[in-house]
């Protein structure tokens, strides 16, 4: 028998994962009613919306998670009415998290971001956001009592995919910018960052985000989210005997990053590009629940 | 000659490599793998509830939650074939386009 050539095993291999591929596209194609594309972009929104938005922990992942949950239309108007009390609990850091917003944007604007004025931003920021779950508490009773057992699971499981989601990409190894998803991918995407600019700002970005999440202990937010989800889950449910609280380091965590990211960003950027991710982060603060 | 060689080699390779993993199965069980809707698909569509569960139609299935597990159906059930040929799987959209998910649609 003759043995192959490197350039025929080469080939042999790309047709085993041929195969592979073959077999796996078989049993994962797009869905009909809902192309690939949509798939991506409602993906690509939801990572936008976790990177920019930190104000309530898991209250908001709750407040989120209605807006999917498939309500019949006779409790419809109830459980809006309690999403909404959600929202309100959550305005107090909302407003500060969108001051927050307004700073980056300023700063990528001048193309210096007022750091002094962030760490003071995100310390009010820390503050609000931990009295959401004792404000919230009495809204997510009612919530409990007024969704059926299988509503309730679930808002379980979209509780936990969005802080999969939230983790993803806020807890996120920094790569060489080009990963599909990553946040200086999609700022590439979205501000025509040449290559040259990508790496840079990698370069740049590595070592203060890989301090960061030196500081933030995910399995405190993970346990948080699981005292939630196992309470919420079953038939007997009181918001208020929740003790974790992880609100506070989720905010602030959240906020800490943009802060990094776009404070080393914004000095890389042309002044065309500054103009647009001001106006963009500018969208993001003008971003608010309708409040019933 | 040495493309149809590496040809033949390539498919008796997946043939083989699928035989081994049929072969390798205890006889009467059946071979199950775990797909699961991922995280962002969960937190951005709507479910169909049906039989007690929420359903997902994802990739060209339908999904449900049973205990700990994510399950599919390997029949369509009638209802949920029925609900699919009049209505779109409903999604959220949270990105600046859509005003951060807050513009009622």
């Amino acid at each position: 028998m003759k043995l192959l050539k490197l350039p025929e095993f080469f080939s042999l291999m790309a047709g085993v994962a041929l195969c592979a591929c073959a077999a796996q596209t078989a049993s994962s194609q797009p869905p009909i009613a809902d192309s690939s594309m949509a798939g991506d972009q409602a993906a690509s929104e939801l990572r936008e919306h976790h990177r920019h938005h930190h104000l309530g922990g898991v209250t908001q992942f709750i407040a989120m998670s209605i807006d999917t949950l498939g309500i019949d239309d006779a409790r419809l108007a109830q459980v809006d009415q309690l999403r909404s009390s959600l929202h309100v609990c959550m305005a107090p850091a909302g407003a500060v998290a969108n001051k927050l917003l307004l700073a980056f944007a300023d700063g990528a604007a001048s193309g210096a971001i007022d750091t002094a004025k962030v760490d003071a931003t995100v310390d009010q920021l820390n503050s609000a956001a931990a009295s959401v779950p004792g404000c919230s508490a009495d809204a997510l009773n009612r919530l409990h009592a007024l969704l059926l057992p299988t509503e309730r699971a679930t808002l379980v499981d979209k509780v936990q995919a969005h802080w999969e989601v939230w983790r993803q990409v806020n807890d996120e190894a920094l790569g060489n910018g080009h990963e599909p998803g990553s946040q200086l991918a999609e700022l590439g995407l979205e501000l025509s960052l040449t290559a040259d600019q990508v790496a840079a700002i990698a370069q740049t970005l590595h070592t203060p985000l890989a301090a960061l999440a030196g500081r933030f202990d995910p399995n405190k937010a993970e346990a948080y989210v699981q005292a939630f989800t196992s309470a919420f889950g079953g038939e007997v449910f009181d918001a208020r005997s929740i003790a974790a609280n992880a609100t506070g380091p989720l905010a602030t965590h959240g906020s800490m990053r943009m802060a990094i990211f776009y404070e080393n960003v914004a000095p890389l950027l042309t002044s065309k590009q500054r103009v647009t991710l001001a106006e963009h982060l500018r969208e993001h603060a003008s971003h608010q629940p309708q409040i019933k | 000659m040495k493309k149809t060689l590496v040809t033949m080699l390539n498919g008796a390779l997946c043939a083989g490599a699928l035989s081994l993993a049929l072969s390798s199965t205890p006889a009467g069980a059946q071979v199950e793998v775990s797909i699961s809707p991922p995280a962002w698909f969960i937190a951005t569509a709507s479910p169909v509830y049906y039989d007690g569960h929420a359903s997902y139609w994802y990739g060209n299935r339908w999904y449900y939650r049973d205990g700990g597990a994510w399950r599919n159906y390997h029949g369509e059930p009638g209802y949920l074939h029925d609900y699919r040929g009049h209505h779109e799987q409903g999604r959220q959209f949270y990105g600046r386009a859509h005003g951060g998910g807050y513009r009622r649609r």
